[in-house]
């Protein structure tokens, strides 16, 4: 594939972005943040869809190349309208990341109401058909992406809450109720990651440990710029950081990362490894989504080259 | 006791502050936000105590009337300085909220570290000795309360998250006091009262025949700072996210000396209640983050209030 050969470890694809809401088949305000998951004989993304309304909600699109997509008219995931995550959801459902685990496959998601930020836990065997789980963290807490492995038999889930703005670790044996929190990673002052960090896409397994993609904000006098990082935490203990990027490997440079309604930013929910090629899927300026590729050894090579300095 | 007659409905001693400076038998900036329990016909309170250096630790008061109090001559409680809770105690502990349950007292209380508040869960018999259990909450996380009972055979707590910037109270559940979910909001500052501004959970909450009563503190902001007072709200028994009613005044507000001046002036702030056998309610509170003080009511009145407001 014919790439745009950038200053960044990512490059991009050609045709970028992959979709805009000229590829919805309805009216829409927005299209951006998608998890991503091979599926079945393609691909399938859970987009985040904001309505002309402002309301978010979780649609699919599937692809047989993972570059050409179609958008489902109807919506996946849609703010609950009544069981115990009812209250929390009336703002929207979005952002969602998709973990395969155990032959399921668990959709984590951001849930907003006027009582903040929350992370909800779904779960679906084929996408057709999807069950909630529950709300899995307190306000105001983002950033929901779980391990697609177990550790001494628990569930371990990344999250981001707000205090602090830095990247923690919760542990459960059922998925219903967490403890033993801590914190993962925090911002770092003096670097592009200055401000604020998140999740990215949930950890991907590679041999030196777990590979998370995560976002890094800096804040500027016009709004923060928000760019993609990567970090290796520890096989067996992942609230212990091996090796973190000083660089970002992508950050905001085309017109379609520049320009929309939350310029900017790019933002990615879901990678999918192929061979040794990373495939990073990430929304760009909250107003579309977008591919970008590197090779595995130039991420983890960034990684392990600030071995020493964080 | 002689009672000072107020506005309010919880009437205070007339000799408070009940614990001062002057009672900590070795130096420190201040003593306040004490959690009382009755033990032996003995009443005995965790106190917090400021150190000068800024961070805070908890100390042992005791008193046989619930009003004369002799704090211990070592404070019961430091941040921990090796271990697991270390970090997260870098700055101190806070708060305390003390819970007889299944026979044992636990104690919530707020842990301060480089990544914000969080609460922290400690274990005692004696109270001279303290197990910590686990750290309960993520970060950004303070009044937690553990309810004296198992709530449909899970253990549950009343806290104080941010939702959307605003503090409101929440209940979460456990099945082993380490691992929480479930968690749901009970209730939240109501513009234009008196706690508009942030509320969150006071005492441990109250079994009564009405339900849960909790004992909460609401904040009003003002142009010159906050003002914190005390007010009840009633849980269902059941289902204590659900609020059967809730006092539209507040029962303590800051009007005394004490009460208005200090490190934080115009603070009420109550960390636990006595329930007496012949109904009387002593609310400990700390004043001003300055001192401890008393207010009684009877249990009735108490509850009465707590049942002003109905959903």
């Amino acid at each position: 594939m014919d790439l745009v050969v950038g200053r960044d470890v990512v490059r991009r694809w050609p045709e970028n972005p992959l979709l805009s809401i000229e590829d919805v088949p309805f009216r829409c305000s927005d299209v951006w943040n998608a998890g991503v998951v091979p599926f079945p004989q393609g691909y399938l993304l859970l987009l985040t869809v904001e309505s002309l309304r402002g309301q978010t909600m979780i649609y699919r699109a599937v692809s047989q190349d993972g570059r050409h997509f179609t958008v489902d008219p109807e919506p996946f995931l849609t703010p609950a309208e009544s069981g115990p995550c009812r209250d929390y959801e009336n703002a929207g459902v979005r952002d969602a990341r998709i973990t395969l685990l155990d032959d399921t496959y668990y959709v984590t998601y951001l849930a907003e109401s006027d009582f903040g930020w929350r992370v909800g836990l779904a779960r679906t065997d084929d996408f057709q058909t999807v069950e909630r789980l529950g709300m899995v963290t307190q306000p105001d807490t983002k950033g929901g992406a779980l391990f697609p492995a177990k550790f001494g038999g628990r569930y371990a889930l990344l999250e981001r809450p707000d205090p602090g703005m830095s990247i923690w670790i919760s542990y459960s044996d059922d998925l219903e109720f967490w403890g033993a929190s801590t914190v993962v990673m925090t911002p770092r002052g003096g670097y592009w990651d200055s401000d604020r960090i998140g999740t990215g896409a949930p950890p991907i397994r590679i041999p030196e440990g777990w590979l998370l993609l995560y976002y890094g904000e800096k804040l500027t006098s016009a709004g923060p710029l928000t760019r993609l990082g990567a970090a290796i935490l520890d096989a067996d203990n992942p609230s212990e950081v091996v090796a973190r990027s000083n660089i970002p490997i992508l950050a905001p440079r085309e017109p379609y990362e520049r320009i929309g309604d939350v310029p900017n930013m790019v933002f990615s929910c879901g990678a999918v490894l192929i061979e040794d090629v990373l495939h990073i899927y990430y929304g760009a300026s909250d107003s579309c989504i977008c591919l970008g590729t590197a090779r595995l050894r130039d991420v983890v090579g960034a990684c392990l080259a600030s071995r020493m300095e964080f | 006791m002689a009672l000072r007659r107020g506005r309010d409905l919880l009437h205070r001693w007339e000799r408070n502050p009940i614990i001062t400076l002057r009672d900590v038998p070795y130096r420190c900036n201040t003593v306040f936000n004490g959690t009382p329990v009755k033990l032996d016909g003995q009443y005995v309170m965790i106190v917090r105590i400021e150190g000068q250096q800024g961070y805070s630790c908890f100390a042992l008061a005791r008193s046989r009337d619930g009003v004369h109090f002799e704090v211990e001559d070592e404070p019961c409680l430091r941040p921990a300085d090796s271990g697991p809770f270390q970090r997260w105690e870098l700055n101190g502990i806070e708060d305390p909220r003390v819970t007889l349950l299944e026979g044992n007292y636990y104690v919530l209380y707020t842990a301060v570290g480089g990544n914000g508040h969080r609460i922290a869960l400690a274990r005692t018999e004696d109270f001279r000795t303290y197990e910590r259990i686990a750290l309960i909450s993520g970060p950004g996380n303070k009044d937690g309360v553990l309810f004296p009972q198992k709530v449909g055979g899970l253990y549950a707590r009343l806290d104080r998250p941010f939702g959307h910037g605003i503090g409101s109270i929440w209940v979460s559940y456990s099945p082993d006091l380490i691992h929480w979910g479930r968690s749901e909001l009970a209730f939240r500052p109501r513009p234009r009262y008196w706690d508009s501004y942030r509320i969150g959970a006071s005492a441990p909450p109250i079994l009564t025949d009405q339900g849960w009563l909790e004992i909460y503190h609401g904040v009003k902001m003002t142009s010159a700072g906050p003002i914190y007072r005390i007010g009840t709200a009633m849980l269902d028994r059941d289902n204590p996210a659900r609020v059967i009613g809730r006092c539209l005044a507040p029962v303590l507000s800051p009007r005394e000396e004490y009460e208005r001046i200090g490190d934080v002036g115009n603070v009420v702030f109550a960390c636990g209640a006595i329930v007496e056998d012949d109904g009387e309610v002593k609310v400990y509170y700390g004043a001003a983050d300055t001192s401890i003080c008393v207010a009684t009511a009877r249990i009735e009145e108490i509850i009465e209030s707590s049942l002003e407001e109905r959903p």
